[in-house]
């Protein structure tokens, strides 16, 4: 028995989603953590387009010989396109930020990132109110 | 008159893309323009304001409405795109360079805040889910900019705040993305007004799930309880005057946009019971953590986590006293909390180093033991009134343990606050640390911030009228409805 393509379809989304968040949790690598949320946003973004989508439909293109009949739904492709480009906008500054971390810290584990960030704000909190401090950085 | 409303949005984008082209040609021109452009928007809102009483919708494009892009404008979107405005002017960074290329730093720097205020007044204006997800991101991608701005180079820790910030924030877009999703599976349209028709559709368990996916993913910036593991980090690594705007101000818009989406896509008890929950956990973290610190910045940054989660318990109320009252707490704090955070400009390091500062800068000390009282809820002042409305309202549904928890909260909140006035008036016999005063602007807007409350006080009553009209409109669906989706003559 084969299972519907349209069921295939939405396990597939809901497994990108799950294997992104779980990534998200699970590791420990600053550039992983940035891949998981690369899968889990193609997951939503699948989503997405599979919301509007029919099976027995034509694309939504409007030729010479038009006769009416079903047609593809394009808003949701139009929505994913914009979804995808903010993705990768937001994906690339995440990439500059990993690297001046890098920089800062020499390392891409987070539990050490995490840890030397707060030995950082306390030496501020210490720093914050001693006499010397140089003028106003607001 | 009213078209111009699009200008606060516009004017600011197209100002922030010119402004490093701007920049190279003359540094004066691009310091100048960018307040020029926000009072403009200023006037445009204010003049709206005043003149078209009546709630309006603006088609984009004449395009109709489910198929086009449509602004809806009521007296809360004006009110909050007056507040992100004004609230930017005050808390407008700095110059404070002293080499060239700082110049450059900074010129980029007012790019991002007129970004990220063209984005929040599309936050408040737009009446599209999809068109609110995009102003989302772009005012995300703002913050995370500005954030990672410091002309203090050792401080290294804004890139770590600012990289964990970014997963937590773009994890939530993810799962707004999904909501989305789901709502347009359900109802097959993204539009407010269209959505509101199609209730029927949306109340199952996917249309639950969609709203809770859509609670979580704007509730990053809006300091949700699962999501806010960010709030201390940020505002501790960014500058305080923007540590404010955003605490003060974006926390809000959104709130603005759950609380459409609650209203619009899912009116019913399990949402509400949803969001009085995680607010219930969001105000009970908050205040434990914020009696934890000794750090006054991350103290009054949990402190913002538990007015939130106020602000969300106050929306969970069904009916108009649950508007009314999380309006009236979402002002208040949006004053309170931005007062706070420019006296944490120069005191913001440990709480014990603050010993004597009290009888060193008065009028600072003053203005924190005034705001402090008031964000307690001491009774003449307006906290006290917010705080009231939203007991009452709970007191209404009967929802005694959240009256329990709020009081016993509060107690913390006098505990940890005046714990910081016992310091800056300790007569401990310590030498007291020469700490640099507040810039006068920043004292001045703190100042005004004083004065605001105390106005308030005198004109509570006509307070009162407006959040009873804003809470109208906002519940008026029908006639929300009807403009967005029958009107046409308002074309652009």
């Amino acid at each position: 028995m084969i299972p519907d393509i349209s069921s295939i379809l939405f396990s597939g989304a809901i497994g990108l989603l799950v294997i992104g968040v779980g990534g998200l949790l699970l590791s420990n690598n600053a550039y992983r953590v940035l891949l998981a949320l690369v899968i889990a946003e193609a997951g939503a973004n699948l989503m997405l387009v599979i919301a509007g989508y029919r099976w027995d439909a034509i694309a939504p293109i409007l030729t010479g010989d038009f006769t009416p009949q079903p047609m593809v739904d394009p808003v949701p492709q139009a929505m994913v396109l914009t979804a995808i480009v903010i993705g990768v906008g937001v994906q690339a500054l995440a990439l500059t930020l990993i690297i001046r971390v890098k920089k800062a810290y020499g390392t891409l584990n987070m539990v050490e990132i995490k840890k030397r960030m707060e030995m950082d704000f306390d030496r501020l909190s210490q720093e914050a109110n001693q006499p010397g401090k140089l003028e106003d950085n607001s | 008159m009213k078209h111009y409303i699009i200008l606060t949005v516009i004017l600011p984008l197209l100002v922030a893309f010119l402004l490093p082209t701007i920049g190279r040609f003359s540094y004066f021109l691009a310091r100048a323009l960018p307040p020029i452009i926000l009072i403009f928007s200023i006037v445009i809102t204010a003049c709206v304001y005043n003149n078209e009483t009546a709630p309006f919708a603006l088609h984009i494009g004449d395009f109709v409405a489910p198929q086009g892009i449509v602004f809806h404008v009521d007296s809360i979107s004006l009110l909050m795109a007056l507040s992100v405005q004004v609230f930017a002017l005050f808390l407008w960074p700095r110059r404070s360079f002293k080499l060239q290329s700082e110049q450059i730093v900074s010129n980029k720097r007012y790019s991002l805040m007129l970004l990220l205020v063209a984005s929040a007044n599309g936050l408040a204006f737009s009446g599209d889910l999809f068109n609110l997800y995009v102003f989302y991101e772009l005012l995300a991608v703002a913050t995370f900019g500005l954030i990672s701005f410091d002309t203090n180079e050792a401080n290294q820790a804004r890139f770590a705040a600012a990289f964990r910030y970014l997963v937590i924030s773009a994890t939530g877009s993810v799962m707004a993305l999904l909501g989305i999703a789901l709502v347009y599976f359900l109802t097959g349209t993204l539009n407010f007004a269209h959505l509101a028709t199609q209730q029927a559709n949306l109340f199952n368990p996917i249309g639950l799930s969609a709203f809770a996916l859509l609670l979580v993913g704007f509730g990053v910036k809006a300091e949700l309880f699962p999501v806010n593991s960010w709030v201390p980090e940020v505002y501790s690594a960014a500058s305080k005057k923007l540590s404010g705007y955003l605490a003060g101000v974006i926390s809000k818009l959104a709130v603005l946009v759950i609380i459409k989406a609650l209203l619009f896509i899912f009116p019913h008890s399990e949402a509400a019971y949803l969001m009085l929950g995680l607010g219930l956990a969001g105000l009970l973290i908050g205040e434990l953590s914020a009696m934890r610190s000794n750090d006054f910045t991350r103290m009054i940054s949990w402190s913002s986590v538990a007015q939130l989660g106020l602000v969300f318990i106050a929306f969970s109320i069904p009916g108009q006293a649950g508007i009314i009252a999380g309006l009236a707490v979402l002002f208040h704090h949006m004053f309170v909390k931005t007062a706070l955070f420019l006296i944490a400009e120069k005191w913001g390091g440990r709480i014990s180093d603050l010993h004597g500062q009290g009888y060193l800068n008065l009028i600072m000390s003053g203005i924190f033991i005034f705001v402090a009282l008031s964000l307690i809820g001491l009774p003449p002042l307006p906290g006290f009134w917010s705080k009231f409305l939203l007991l009452n309202g709970l007191a209404g549904q009967e929802y005694y343990f959240a009256i329990a928890i709020i009081l016993i909260t509060t107690v913390i909140e006098v505990n940890y606050l005046f714990r910081v006035a016992n310091h800056l008036f300790s007569r401990e016999d310590k030498p007291v640390l020469p700490i640099n005063n507040h810039h006068w602007f920043d004292t001045l807007t703190a100042s005004l911030i004083v004065v605001a409350l105390i106005v308030a006080v005198w004109e509570l009553p006509t307070i009162n009228d407006q959040l009873i009209i804003m809470s109208d409109q906002l519940l008026d669906i029908e006639s929300y409805v009807n403009r967005v989706l029958i009107s046409t003559e308002n074309g652009l």
